[in-house]
């Protein structure tokens, strides 16, 4: 798509008179006193495409989530087509024309596309049965040029053709502004295209289209206007696509660079950890793996970057013991631990900070103090095997609550309870110990404020510095430069590539996160 | 408008808000249940005596309380431990049954010293409830099927296997009905002189003990508790996973198995076709109730075999009928699970 293709929008914004589709102006929400948004805001005009940009925690799904009335704002005014609107549902929301695509998709599995249809349509409209909801699907996906079968179950469906049905539904709904969260993040290079192609046809066509995304290509390829995000902030609202460059988008994005004190001043030691030939099939949903190898050394932090999907959380479930790989040999400080199981690589020094901290780090449910000693009870660390000994569980978690200032905090207190960033120190608390030999962290600060983040990271500096060695997978690319010895690129499910830091540019990450080498 | 409100989760409910939450619905309960008894011919003035005086103040209220108290404190147990690793044990009477069998098999053949009878009863029962429930164990963990539906069936197959031994081979020969001939002395437990009550008692009270300080007291409750809440977490963490669902399904079938062998052994003395109907669903009513814990497991039970107690008492008196006893005591339990709801969300209107 070229520039003089775009120009076909309406990249200034629209005409005097005619009321912008959505305005959302001092928008400012906070979850559990932290805040979201802060005094956000932006215009969108009908008939363009709005890219909506900034980096992992920036607000940008947050804003939009206000705007489709899944959060109520604390503060801010919101109008809907000039007309003031501050939905408290999704349903409101589409009713007064604006229809959300979220990452995760709304849809029952069970369910055909027509059925979903026409669950949603409620009873509302003069859809009843279900072959009027096919019918209407038919229509509106030969309308819009979207190929989406109407009989099919969801459950059948690619995660494209589920997209391509979400987006039927919300347009069925009577939305004509068409929020779509990060929508290329789970979709192929060439489903991404036919997508974002898409796009602009709708918007040629009058709609109005936000477009959340964190790549740059997208944005100057398809979008008319960008709005920059950071911190909560709008802080570039509405500008023309035309007159930026990605140099002055990143800058944006990032803002100034977190102090992080560095990576570990430490020199490499001893092989650690040694992954070779790893190979896993792909699964109905998953990645697989194609023969991975990386050697990690005592001391040194090993960054792996790479857009999410590409077999991060494959590579971390197969390093944990989770997963079977189908070939391939994992060295843990010299010992062979292919075969072993979780509980044994944890013995030999294996400490796992997953992405998702309550999926596979910590239950939800537990006590904190409970969590704390989860990894340690079978060593017998409280008590040998006939009594427990929860008096010296509730004390150690005491002191490891004060060691890592884990804010709100009481060792009874229910561990989903606390906030992301403490929730994140209780799991660092019980990984960090003595023991360590290598830490596999993925993604270790998503979703974390500046604070805590800052925590993290020191976490992991000072952990190597004493002696361990670090996995560190993000997809935070700051976080893998900044701390990182080596870094290592993730496409599609094989290493794509593995340099010093030092022969790292910005050119060689970009193209292998691409793919493109 | 009820569309316009929301469930809202409480997050920590206090003790207080508990209690007050329990003591209504069972106080809405009761009041239900009045209404009914009242409207079936039972004087309103009566109520109060059958229900609390002939059930827990006079001797042989209490006696018979806890009498039927005793299996149902196993079967409660065997249903709690299972659900502590989220295993649904459906098949409790099945493996209830299975250990009735078993027991029957050496009471009526009278095999073995006569000192040895009894605990020879008691191993059986419990290895071969242990062995019942294997098989959806097994199924489970190898193939993946669901253990709701396989125990269920399982249970059914149990029954049949009992009334496939009641009408054959060990059909009472002095009677030619459809029980098996009485125990001897020796695979009876002894009365304690007191009501029905029975040796079975000293067994019971021995086992929930050792449950409690295993759940309660060991590690082995804590990875319970764990693989129960997040399996994935449980494993990644290094903790026993396989094992803990292995051994506490296992106990599971193998309390049920003990409750069929103290009902046999205990009170009928003889193997028959209603020894083990009705304790599935008062089973997994206590267990619920009790939140899995077994020292409330006990005090379940024992309201439950109050309300057993009752039951019969207003069936020998008043000439209720055993469809509205059960609905009484229906409505009574739906009112206590409709209050643990409440004391876990709270209605809240958007605003």
């Amino acid at each position: 798509m070229t520039i003089a293709a775009r120009a076909a929008g309406s990249p200034e914004g629209t005409p005097s008179g005619v009321p912008p589709a959505l305005e959302l102006r001092g928008v400012g929400k906070s979850f559990d006193g932290r805040p979201a948004l802060v005094d956000a805001g932006f215009s969108l005009a009908w008939g363009e495409v709005h890219a909506i940009v900034g980096e992992n925690g920036a607000g940008k799904s947050t804003l939009m989530n206000v705007a489709a009335g899944v959060y109520a704002a604390d503060q801010g005014e919101q109008a809907i087509d000039g007309v003031a609107a501050s939905p408290r549902s999704p349903m409101e929301a589409t009713a007064a024309g604006l229809g959300m695509v979220h990452q995760h998709f709304r849809l029952v599995e069970s369910f055909t596309v027509a059925e979903n249809v026409l669950l949603s349509l409620g009873r509302r409209g003069a859809v009843r049965s279900v072959a009027q909801a096919s019918a209407a699907v038919a229509a509106k996906a030969a309308e819009i040029g979207l190929p989406v079968d109407p009989a099919r179950i969801v459950s059948d469906l690619s995660t494209a053709e589920r997209q391509r049905a979400e987006i039927v539904r919300v347009l069925l709904l009577g939305a004509r502004i068409l929020v779509l969260d990060e929508p290329t993040a789970v979709l192929t290079e060439e489903e991404a295209k036919a997508l974002l192609s898409f796009v602009r046809r709708l918007a040629g066509q009058g709609h109005a289209v936000v477009l959340i995304t964190h790549k740059y290509r997208e944005v100057a390829g398809f979008c008319d206007r960008i709005t920059i995000m950071r911190h909560g902030r709008t802080v570039l609202a509405g500008a023309a696509v035309s007159g930026l460059d990605e140099a002055e988008v990143a800058r944006l994005m990032v803002g100034e660079t977190l102090a992080t004190g560095g990576r570990p001043a430490s020199i490499a030691g001893a092989v650690s950890l040694a992954v070779s030939d790893l190979t896993l099939a792909a699964g109905p949903h998953g990645q697989g793996l194609s023969s991975i190898g990386l050697e990690l050394r005592a001391g040194e932090v090993l960054g792996m970057a790479g857009v999410g999907g590409n077999g991060q959380e494959e590579l971390v479930s197969c390093l944990i013991g989770l997963t079977r790989p189908q070939s391939g040999t994992i060295l843990l400080a010299g010992r062979d631990v292919t075969e072993a199981s979780p509980r044994e690589r944890r013995r030999a020094g294996l400490r796992v900070i997953p992405s998702d901290r309550f999926d596979s780090g910590l239950i939800r449910d537990f006590a904190i103090a409970d969590n704390l000693a989860l990894s340690r009870v079978s060593e017998g660390a409280f008590g040998g095997p006939l009594f427990l000994r929860r008096a010296r569980m509730r004390q150690a978690a005491a002191e490891a609550i004060d060691a890592f200032d884990i804010r709100g905090a009481t060792p009874a207190r229910q561990t989903g309870l606390l906030s992301g960033g403490n929730a994140q120190k209780v799991l660092l608390a019980r990984e960090l110990d003595a023991t360590m030999k290598v830490l596999v962290a993925h993604s270790p600060s998503r979703g974390l404020d500046m604070k805590a983040t800052q925590f993290v990271r020191t976490a992991i500096r000072r952990a190597v510095e004493a002696g361990a060695a670090c996995l560190l997978i993000s997809e935070d690319l700051q976080e893998v430069l900044s701390l990182s010895h080596r870094v290592a690129v993730m496409n599609r499910g094989a290493v794509a590539g593995c340099r010093e830091i030092g022969e790292v540019s910005p050119e060689w990450i970009g193209a292998l996160l691409a793919g493109h080498a | 408008m009820l569309d316009t409100a929301f469930l809202v989760r409480r997050q920590a409910p206090g003790p207080w808000l508990s209690s007050l939450c329990y003591a209504g619905g069972l106080t809405f309960g009761l009041a239900v249940s009045a209404a009914l008894l009242v409207q079936a011919g039972v004087p309103a003035g009566a109520l109060a005596d059958e229900f609390l005086i002939a059930t827990f103040l006079t001797s042989d209220g209490l006696a018979q309380t806890v009498t039927a108290a005793l299996p149902l404190v196993l079967v409660g147990l065997a249903s709690a431990v299972a659900m502590r690793v989220r295993f649904w044990n459906i098949g409790v009477e099945g493996q209830l049954w299975l250990g009735a069998v078993a027991s029957t098999w050496i009471g009526i053949g009278g095999t073995g010293p006569d000192v040895l009878r009894l605990p020879a009863m008691l191993l059986l029962a419990a290895a071969v409830g242990a062995a019942w429930i294997a098989i959806p164990l097994v199924l489970k963990l190898r193939f993946g099927v669901s253990e709701v539906i396989s125990t269920l069936l399982l249970g059914s197959v149990a029954f049949l296997l009992v009334q496939h031994l009641l009408f054959g081979a060990w059909r009472d020969p002095a009677t030619g009905f459809p029980v098996t001939a009485a125990f001897g002395e020796a695979a009876r437990f002894g009365s304690l002189g007191w009501g029905q009550l029975h040796g079975g008692l000293f067994v019971v009270l021995i086992v929930a003990a050792l449950i409690w300080f295993v759940l309660e007291q060991t590690r082995i409750g804590f990875y319970a508790d764990a693989v129960g809440l997040n399996p994935k977490a449980a494993r990644a963490a290094g903790l026993p996973v396989s094992a803990t669902v292995v051994g506490l399904v296992l106990l599971s079938g193998a309390l049920s198995g003990l409750a069929g062998m103290t009902i046999v052994a205990g009170t009928e003395h003889r193997l028959n076709q209603s020894v083990g109907s009705g304790y599935l669903f008062s089973a997994i009513v206590i267990a619920y109730l009790a939140r899995a814990r077994p020292f409330w497991v006990v005090v379940v039970a024992l309201a439950l075999g109050a309300v057993f107690t009752a039951g019969s008492v207003l069936k020998v008196f008043y000439g209720i009928s055993e469809g509205m006893i059960v609905l009484v005591q229906g409505t009574v339990l739906i009112s206590i699970l409709m209050s643990q709801f409440f004391s876990t969300y709270s209605l809240s209107r958007p605003g």
